[in-house]
This record gives structure tokens, C-alpha cells and sequence, in this order.
């Protein structure tokens, strides 16, 4: 186990100061100057044929230089090759209320306004679908001509026998859980800056990407540009939680616009546009059944998700995919049958947020797994504890499981939460529930397939002594740069200060896919300390020279290279970088990690999606107050564990477990998108709540170190895992504060009222039928 | 660089007197009032309105000053909500007051707008309170210069709900509002400022613009309380506030208002029934059903009518509850309230 000397309390992230003091620049705090400004003209009309797209009077307005219509991109875009759907300005029809169908670069924003206002644009109306099961039924108008049913991807997935599996059940129960539409709602509203120089024909492009890698391929692909003409920078990014894992349609328009501008062209989106791009967690219906033996053992798992996709496809087919393929890896399950639906509506495309495709089943399955418990008289916390796994082992759908912590996770919050000696014994309306969750570190199978590994970080040394890493990973506040920092200092054991990282700009860091399923500390990590490794090789041989002994006998530790046991007997690490230098000049070298082909999943159609080199494993217990007069759900505490292998730093995990657990909390509290007729009723951060500082809990999170045999220093992810209990957890316990079972996110006063009242008549009923016996 | 959606140009009118200030309204009546600009620069930037003209009262002395006198408290219309929730006179005379002015937004809202500003706020619809953009993509309201209200299509009126919290514990507080015009002053009681008409609810002449809040300090006890979705920043699902006397331990006066369930807020008749009587569960859930009967929120807001008015109704048994407890008679107060 690694020592990382000096930083078990962990390290302010290295960017730190830069945000709090206001130095860090954002995409808008950008050199606007020069820049032209961008804007794009949203379809008022939810589902239609565009029968006149006038913009003659919009080019004819002074101080207009640029106009763009679906007209001027003839190639559609994606994040899936699969599914390349979306033109990033509508093409022939358009699919949902707010979709861009033109855009214009102008001199100053009230021109730019101007001249969209002059835009004429007729529809031809069409049916329009606001939900799954609309858009569904059989006599439903097609959103996209090849897409029969409105169905964009249908799952079927079976492992084990699951007739025996419920034959064997002692208990069967089946539920029906919806789940809101919620948005990431990250708090840097979307923007881009793009500078086309004519002479040259290069393309820089500056934007809030979490994939500055896919975005400088599908700049090239929709602009038709050759790739080598592109820089791609990714300046301070103010959060992404999945937002930016795809390209979005600003982004290519903007690039558009300035080379039809011949200039700089800078796009900033209103709140309102920022929430209308979306790309987030859909409006999810499972239909979920469980089997469980009276020990408590799980038999059979039944599983039915629908998820309202929106209008385009995105990362839909992934979503979908996650949703049964993360079932499993959490406990031990020995038949599971999976049906999923991703279904095309008329709203904005959800795509990836924070717990990709496994938060909303994750809730369904841990709340039924509570009530059967319930049902069947087991304590929470032994119903899971009958189920764990025993790493090393692989999933009835061959996802390895290398590492795991749940156990340990469990132990910790139950002790903590003090969950043995209060459980059932808090006055009415206050309650304990508990839940387990777990993520992927990375997916071991990239999307673009190309035989590249799966992380490259290029580490330079040179005459001055300093030590750059450069990795195109995208820090967008997770503290990746920070986690690089550390792992090649530590390797090359210096300070953390001695090393500078230099990171996202595609003309200087080496390609990197992006910041999203948690990959960057396990595979970016591993590439870091992989080059940190191969140059400390390299310079304890120059010591070795200068020491003149076997390189084998040099030890490099404490920013000194000496003799293994002669600690006087030894150089700095400066003098081993010049000793180094002689005859080589500025030293630069690589360190790659690449996912073995025995990680990357089954065989079966999508068995890609869900593996990984090691899921982190969280379980957390959640204590409520419950108002029966008005609904209002107080979450007073609490208490979540979480395995992520090996804290790098201790306290950015601590962050990253916090936010997880806010977030997860946000959904189940508040947080819903609410479309009335197709528009967004809910853009805004008044209508799309949060909960603020008054209605977050205090926190103890606990981190809990499996050493994982593959991770950075036994490290996997931290930022996701514990996100998808807070829901069910929080529903438990309302269950054990006042009895009923809540069957919908979020758990919003008036749906508490409404289950309160319908539990009061549904008692008055058996009172009834009770007296009448 | 501009901001996506620039603030219209504006002429700023900045008045020293209250006079001057009336001249400017009546020299054109469209042009709007500024104090805190919490409500209005939101609703500016949403083309929501669009006045020639801002007449900028923040400048006016007069209209800052809290005075007090054994029997009333005199509230200046530009006196601050935090200087309000921070006051001990405030809060040792008129609890409700504090409480309702502390429940307001958040900090940073409550460091500018004004108490005049929040009795005059917009009422509120989640149809009208979007973008441009989005109105005239779903089609415009009657509030919004459209032919139909889209939350009673088949009704003639607009439906747009008061939401703010000071006016209810104000109107509970029997206050009452100095307004000035072009005819000079005039005063007239809290809940006759407001009509159940959400384009218009405000009973105010041309020209004339509200002054000051006098508050007597003839009812001992009185509370506000909230329910919102969120702790702060959120308006009201609904909220009560209620004022109230004892003789004994009778009731002597008992005063309810509620806000965020109609286009004004809202008085509740038939208290007086209940004087003479002792804070029991009867008369708990006599107070519950009177607000029961009368609120009448609709879909204006993203969350259901039928909730807000069980919450509005349940608020009220509670408050009354608490201020007819033994430690409220204290000068302890209850514990709601809070922002």
C-alpha cells in the first residue's frame, strides 16, 4: 500500500485558489475581443415540418455577419457512431420545443436578437408525444422515419434460470417506481468561443466540454474539416455531472458561425437554453420483481425499464444499457431477466448524468429489497449482508469484479448511524433507511474503437528541473489535474508543488476520451504514474552513472536519488534530471493504461456497457423527519461509506462523496423537469429546485479502502458510487417515519400528503371490512 | 461581453421627494417603480414589462425611517426586509412581521428589497414568469397580452397568484397602508390594497404610489408560517399568518391572512364567530376549515391547488396552535418562520 507521504489528509485541489479568488477563467470570461455574438433562433413548435425557413431579412440587417440554417450542415452528429441522429441546426423537421433551427453572428447581442426576430419560419404541425407511452401507442405518428414504435433501442437480456429462480422464492413481489426527469443543473451556464482564422483555415475552438477529444472529432466531422486544422482548449469548466459527455449542438454551431464569419464568434446560453439542451437523466418507469428466500438469499430479478428519451438519440442506447447491465455487480444474483425501452418523445434528448442509467434502478431494486425484508422480518442491513459478493469474481453478464468493499461499507455506516439501537425506536415521524449503490471506474470498452490505449500522459523533465504532466483529461471541478499532480509526484517522490499540469489543449496534451463513468483516476491515473515510472527509470540511471553504482542499488525517495542504504551517498533530483540531460536534451515520456480485453465484458449485444477495471461500492443510511400536517421531508443526518479502493486524495473523495450524496438528495427531495405541452416549465434555478445550504444534513462520510490489484495505487472511482442510495435510503426511512411507501421521485410534500391520505382511506376501508367480519 | 439576455434600455427618473417622485407617475403612468428591483429587474429582463421609464424612489429620505410610538409602528415603504427581520422592535411588537419578512428569498434578496416593494410585488403564474421566448412559443396569456387564461380557460379573469410573505402578516396585523397621489395622502387598511384580479391587483390610482405601513400594536400575539419546497429562495406553496388577542384565556381577536393561493392575499372571514373562546381542538379546527373554505388556489404554480390549500389550512391549526400555547403567551413566540 502506498504511503503518498504527506498527503494522507489529502491536498487542496491545485486550481483551488484560482476559483475562489476569481483569477480562473471560464469559457464567457474568455478574451472576447473581436468576437462576434451568437445566437440561435428555437423552435417554438414541438414536432413539425419545417415548410418555410425564411432568413433573407435576417442576412440584410447591418451588422449581421453570419446566418446558418440545418441547410449548411449536411452531416448529422452523435456521441454513439451507432446513432448518429441530430443535425446541430433542424434539418426538415423539428422534433422539440426549443430545438435550435438557426443561428446568426452579429455585431453586439442586440443585433444578434434583432436579426433572429426577422427570421421567418413556418411549421407544418405534427402529432407531439410527451410521454413514453404515447409516443408507444400503435397508431402514434413517427418521431424519426426509421424508428417504428418510437422506439430507439429495446433491450432483452436473460441470465440464469429465472422460472427456477422464483419457483424457489419464498417471497415474490413485484413494484412499479417512477421516476422524475431531472437535469444536472451544473452552475456554469453553457458556452463556447470559436476562432476560424481564413487564412490559415484553423479552427480553435474554446468550450465547456467534458470531451474535448469527441467534440474536436465531430467539430471536424459536421464542419467537414480536416482534424489536424483544430485546436480544441478546455478552459475552468463550472461542472458537468454529464452535461457536456457529448457534443452539443452550441458547440458546432458556434464553430460554424465563426467560420462563416471568418472570425471569432462567441456563444453564451441563457439558463433557460442551458436547461433546454439537457442531456440528462430521463423520466424512468420500472417495473421491478424480486424473489427472496426466507434466509434472505435473492433468487430471481425481474426487470422492466421505460425510459423517455427525448428527441434524439444522444447516449440513449447506453442509458438504456446501463440500466440492466448495472443490476448486477452489487450483490450476488443468480437469475436476472432484463427488458428495457428507450423511447423517443418530444422533449429536449436526455443523455448522461452522474450514475449513468443505474440510479433510477438502483432505486427501485433497494426500495423493493426493503420492503421485502420488511415483509420476511430482516433487519436491513442483513438482507444485503446475505448477498454480497467475494471479489475476485465475474457477474452472471462477465462484469469482473476485482475489489470490493460493501461489507466493510455496511459495518461502518450502521455502526456510525447508530442504526442497531435506534432503528424502530425514534418517536413517530422520524425514521432510518438505509440502501447500497455502486459505479463503474471508466468503461473498459471506449466507444470509438480505434486500438489506442485507453489513457496516454506525456511527463516532460528539463533543465530547470520542473516536471509537467500533460493529459488531455478535462477537470471540469472533480480534481483530476490534482489526482495527476499527486500520482507523479508521489511516483517520482517530490513535492506535489514541484509538479505543473497541463491539461485539455489539443494542440499540447496528448488525446484523452473525456471526464465521464469516472475513468480519469483509474485509467488517467494509471498512464500518469505508468510515465512518472518510466522516468524515474530514467534518471536513476543517470544517478546511477553519476553515483557510478547499479542502478538496481538506487533509490529515489524525498526528491533525492541515493545509494540503497547509504542515504549520504546520493544526489538531488535536480542533479539526476541534468545528469540525465546530457547527450538527450529535455526529456519527455509517455506512460499509457489500456483495459485488458478480459475487463471489457460479455459477448452478448451491449455487454460492453457496465464493465470496468473496478466499481466503488457505497452504502449510506439516511435519518428524516417527517411532517404528516404539510409532507415536508427534513433529512437530518446522514451517513454514508464508501469504497473507492484507495483514497488519492482523501479530501477531494470526501467532496466528491458529499456531492454524490447532495445530489443523490436533490432527486429525491426536488429536483424534476416538468414540461407543460412540450415547453420547459422548470428553466430556471426557482423552478428547478435544489435543496440550498438550509435543507442540506450534516454528512459523515467514511472512506472505506479496498485496494484494488489494478487501480493507481489501488484506487477506483469515488464520485458517482454513492449517489444512487440517497433516493432509496431517504425512502425508507419515510416508510419507517410514518408508514407508507412512496412509489415516485422526488418525494415532494404534496406526494407525501397524497400517500398519507390515501394510506388514512385505505385503513379506514380495512377498519370497515375488518368490523364487518 | 453581453449577457445572453441584455436588460433593455432605460431611462432612470431618481426623485428626492415623495412629490416629485407621484409627478413622475402621473406625467406617464406606465413608467415603473423602483426600490429594491428584487422583482422588477427579473421581471424587466423577461420583457415582462416594458416602462419608458424606472422612477428610482431609493433616494427618497422620508420613506426609510421606522418610528415608533406606543400604539403604532410607522414603517417607511423603503425600509429593507432584513432591517426588518433584524429590528427587536419589530420582533418584541409584531412577531408576525419579522417572521414573514425573514421567510422572504434569501439573504441577498432581503439586503435590497424593500417592504413597500414586497407588498407591491407581481403576482406570479409559472405560465406568465418565463421567458419571452417561452411565452410566445405556448402562446400568451391574459396577463401577458393574450386572449385566455391558460390555467381557467373558460373564465374571464386572470388567475395569477400574490405571493408575497409580508402583506398576509400585515393584513393580519390590521396595518395600514399610507399611499400617496397626486390628491395627497390617504390610508386605507392592508387587505383593501389588493383586488382578486391577477392583472391588477392592486388597488392603487394613478400616480399614486405606497408610502408607508402603519402597524398598531394592539394585538398581542401574531406569527407567520411558510411552506415551501425548499428553505430559501422559494415562494410560498402557501402561507398564514395569523394575529390574535386573549382575555383570560379567551380569544378577543383573532385575525387570519393567507398568501400564495389567490390573486390577492386573502382575509379570512368569519373569525369573529370564534372570539370568546378558548384555543381548543374546536376552535383549531374550526380556524382550519374556515381557510379550507375560502383559499382558492389553481394551477398557477407547478405544484397542486388541492395541496396548497391543505397546506394553507393546515398552517393555520398549527400557527393558532402555537400562539395559544402557554410559552407563545410568554412573548416566546413559536418556532416557525424561519427563511
Amino acid at each position: 500500500m502506498p504511503t503518498l507521504a504527506g498527503t494522507r489528509d489529502g491536498v487542496p485541489l491545485i486550481d483551488g485558489i484560482d476559483k475562489v479568488t476569481g483569477r480562473a477563467r471560464y469559457t464567457a470570461d474568455l478574451d472576447h475581443r473581436g468576437a462576434f455574438v451568437g445566437r440561435m433562433l428555437r423552435s417554438p413548435c414541438s414536432h413539425g415540418q419545417i415548410t418555410r425557413l425564411d432568413v433573407e431579412r435576417a442576412r440584410q440587417l447591418p451588422g449581421v455577419v453570419a446566418v446558418l440554417t440545418g441547410e449548411d450542415f449536411r452531416v448529422p452528429y452523435g456521441v454513439l457512431p451507432i446513432a448518429m441522429n441530430e443535425y446541430p441546426l433542424a434539418r426538415g423537421k423539428v422534433r422539440y420545443r426549443g430545438e435550435p433551427v438557426a443561428a446568426v453572428a452579429a455585431i453586439d447581442a442586440e443585433t444578434a436578437e434583432r436579426a433572429l426576430s426577422l427570421i421567418e419560419l413556418d411549421v407544418r404541425e405534427l402529432p407531439a408525444y410527451y410521454e413514453a407511452a404515447e409516443a408507444r401507442a400503435a397508431d402514434a405518428v413517427r418521431i424519426h422515419d426509421d424508428k417504428p414504435g418510437n422506439l430507439e433501442r429495446e433491450v432483452h437480456h436473460t441470465f440464469g434460470d429465472v422460472a427456477a429462480g422464483f419457483a424457489a422464492a419464498d417471497l415474490v413481489r413485484e413494484e412499479l417506481i417512477d421516476c422524475a426527469e431531472i437535469n444536472h443543473a451544473q452552475i456554469e451556464p453553457h458556452a463556447a468561443l470559436a476562432e476560424f482564422d481564413p487564412f490559415t483555415n484553423r479552427l480553435t475552438m474554446q468550450s465547456v466540454s467534458q470531451v474535448t477529444f469527441y467534440l474536436h472529432l465531430m467539430l471536424a466531422r459536421c464542419l467537414e474539416m480536416d482534424e489536424s486544422r483544430i485546436r480544441v482548449i478546455k478552459p475552468f469548466v463550472g461542472g458537468g455531472f454529464g452535461a457536456r459527455v457529448e457534443v452539443l449542438n452550441f458547440e458546432l454551431v458556434t464553430a460554424m458561425l465563426a467560420r462563416a464569419a471568418g472570425g471569432k464568434v462567441a456563444m453564451e446560453l441563457s439558463r433557460e437554453e442551458t436547461f433546454i439542451t439537457h442531456r440528462a437523466r430521463p423520466q424512468t418507469r420500472i417495473r421491478l420483481k424480486l424473489g427472496l428466500g426466507r434466509d434472505g438469499r435473492l433468487r430471481a430479478c425481474e426487470c422492466e425499464v421505460v425510459q423517455r428519451g427525448g428527441a434524439y438519440a444522444g447516449y440513449g442506447v447506453i442509458t438504456i444499457l446501463y440500466a440492466g447491465s448495472l443490476l448486477h455487480g452489487l450483490y450476488d444474483l443468480p437469475a436476472v431477466k432484463y427488458d428495457g425501452y428507450r423511447v423517443y418523445t418530444n422533449t429536449p434528448p436526455c443523455g448522461a448524468m452522474r450514475g449513468h442509467g443505474s440510479v433510477d434502478t438502483r432505486h427501485a431494486f433497494e426500495v423493493l429489497l426493503d420492503r421485502m425484508a420488511r415483509e420476511l422480518g430482516l433487519d436491513p442491513f442483513e438482507v444485503r449482508r446475505r448477498n454480497l459478493l467475494h471479489a475476485p469474481t465475474r457477474t452472471l453478464n462477465e462484469l469482473a469484479i476485482m475489489s470490493y468493499g460493501l461489507a466493510e461499507c455496511l459495518d461502518r455506516v450502521e455502526s456510525a448511524s447508530g442504526w442497531k439501537a435506534r432503528r424502530g425506536r425514534l418517536p413517530h415521524g422520524k425514521g432510518l433507511g438505509m440502501a447500497c449503490s455502486h459505479y463503474v471506474s471508466g468503461a473498459a470498452k471506449p466507444i470509438h474503437w480505434t486500438g489506442e490505449p485507453h489513457a496516454v500522459v506525456n511527463v516532460k523533465v528539463d533543465w530547470d528541473g520542473s516536471v509537467t504532466a500533460f493529459t488531455g483529461a478535462a477537470d471540469i471541478g472533480q480534481g483530476s489535474s490534482t489526482m495527476v499532480a499527486i500520482a507523479v509526484a508521489e511516483t517520482l517522490g517530490l513535492p506535489i508543488e514541484q509538479v505543473r499540469v497541463i491539461a485539455a489543449d489539443s494542440a499540447t496534451t496528448p488525446k484523452d476520451n473525456g471526464a465521464y463513468s469516472s475513468r480519469i483516476t483509474f485509467m488517467v491515473g494509471n498512464a500518469a504514474i505508468d510515465a512518472a515510472r518510466r522516468l524515474r527509470g530514467m534518471l536513476t540511471e543517470a544517478a546511477a552513472r553519476r553515483l557510478d553504482c547499479d542502478p538496481a542499488d538506487v533509490e529515489c525517495a524525498g526528491g533525492r536519488f541515493h545509494v540503497t542504504g547509504a542515504t549520504d551517498r546520493g544526489i538531488t533530483f535536480e542533479e539526476a534530471v541534468k545528469a540525465a540531460l546530457v547527450d538527450q536534451g529535455t526529456l519527455t515520456v509517455k506512460g499509457t493504461f489500456t483495459c485488458p480485453p478480459e475487463a471489457q465484458g460479455g459477448k452478448h449485444r451491449g455487454g460492453a456497457v457496465g464493465s470496468t477495471m473496478g466499481f466503488s461500492y457505497a452504502a449510506q443510511v439516511v435519518e428524516v423527519s417527517v411532517d404528516e400536517d404539510t409532507g415536508q421531508v427534513t433529512v437530518d443526518r446522514v451517513w454514508v461509506a464508501l469504497d473507492c479502493g484507495f483514497a488519492i486524495n482523501p479530501l477531494a473523495v470526501r467532496g466528491q462523496i458529499e456531492g454524490a450524496v447532495w445530489m443523490g438528495m436533490g432527486q429525491a427531495l426536488m429536483e424534476e423537469t416538468r414540461y407543460l405541452n412540450g415547453m420547459p416549465a422548470h428553466a430556471s434555478f426557482l423552478e428547478y429546485r435544489m435543496p440550498t445550504s438550509l435543507d442540506s444534513p450534516p454528512i459523515d462520510a467514511q472512506i472505506v479502502e479496498s485496494i484494488d490489484p489494478n487501480g493507481p495505487f489501488g484506487a477506483k472511482e469515488a464520485s458517482e458510487g454513492a449517489l444512487a442510495s440517497f433516493a432509496p435510503a431517504l425512502v425508507a426511512a419515510i416508510a419507517d417515519a410514518v408508514g407508507v411507501d412512496l412509489d415516485e421521485l422526488p418525494a415532494t410534500p404534496d406526494r407525501i400528503l397524497d400517500a398519507l391520505v390515501a394510506r388514512r382511506r385505505r385503513q379506514r376501508l380495512d377498519a370497515v371490512a375488518g368490523g364487518g367480519r | 461581453m453581453t449577457a445572453p439576455l441584455p436588460l433593455p434600455r432605460l431611462r432612470l427618473i431618481r426623485p428626492t421627494t415623495v412629490e416629485a417622485a407621484v409627478a413622475a407617475r402621473v406625467e406617464c403612468p406606465q413608467h415603473e417603480v423602483l426600490a429594491g428591483g428584487t422583482d422588477l429587474l427579473v421581471n424587466l429582463r423577461r420583457g415582462l414589462l416594458a416602462p419608458p421609464a424606472l422612477i428610482d424612489i431609493t433616494g427618497i429620505a422620508e420613506l426609510d425611517e421606522v418610528r415608533t410610538t406606543a400604539d403604532r409602528t410607522r414603517i417607511g415603504a423603503l425600509v429593507r426586509l432584513d432591517r426588518l427581520a433584524e429590528d427587536p422592535a419589530i420582533a418584541s411588537r409584531h412577531a408576525a412581521l419579522r417572521e414573514a419578512a425573514v421567510a422572504v428569498a434569501a439573504p441577498g434578496h432581503r439586503r435590497l428589497a424593500t417592504v413597500g416593494g414586497n407588498l407591491c410585488l407581481q403576482t406570479r403564474c409559472i405560465y406568465v414568469n418565463q421567458s419571452a421566448w417561452w411565452r410566445a412559443a405556448h402562446g400568451a396569456c391574459l396577463k401577458s397580452g393574450g386572449e385566455v387564461c391558460h390555467v381557467a380557460p373558460e373564465g374571464a379573469r386572470c388567475h395569477a397568484a400574490f405571493s408575497g410573505d409580508v402583506a398576509p402578516a400585515l393584513i393580519a396585523l390590521d396595518a395600514e397602508i399610507e399611499i400617496a397621489g397626486p390628491a395627497g395622502r390617504r390610508r386605507v387598511a392592508c387587505a383593501d390594497l389588493y383586488h382578486e384580479e391577477g392583472r391588477a391587483h392592486l388597488r392603487l390610482d394613478s400616480g399614486e404610489i405606497v408610502t408607508a405601513i402603519e402597524v398598531p400594536t394592539s394585538i398581542a400575539h401574531s406569527g407567520y408560517l411558510k411552506e415551501r419546497i425548499r428553505r430559501s429562495f422559494d415562494f410560498p406553496l402557501a402561507g398564514v399568518a395569523i394575529a390574535c388577542r386573549t382575555e383570560g384565556a379567551e380569544l378577543s381577536a383573532l385575525r387570519i391572512a393567507v398568501t400564495g393561493t389567490n390573486s390577492r392575499p386573502l382575509l379570512i372571514e368569519g373569525t369573529d364567530a370564534l372570539l370568546g373562546r378558548r384555543i381548543d381542538e374546536s376552535v383549531l379546527a374550526a380556524a382550519e376549515k374556515l381557510v379550507a373554505r375560502q383559499v382558492r388556489p389553481m394551477r398557477t404554480t407547478l405544484f397542486p391547488a388541492n395541496h396548497r390549500r391543505s397546506v394553507a389550512a393546515a398552517l393555520a391549526r398549527r400557527l393558532l396552535g402555537a400562539l395559544g400555547a402557554p410559552d407563545a403567551a410568554a412573548g416566546r413566540g413559536h418556532a416557525g418562520g424561519t427563511a
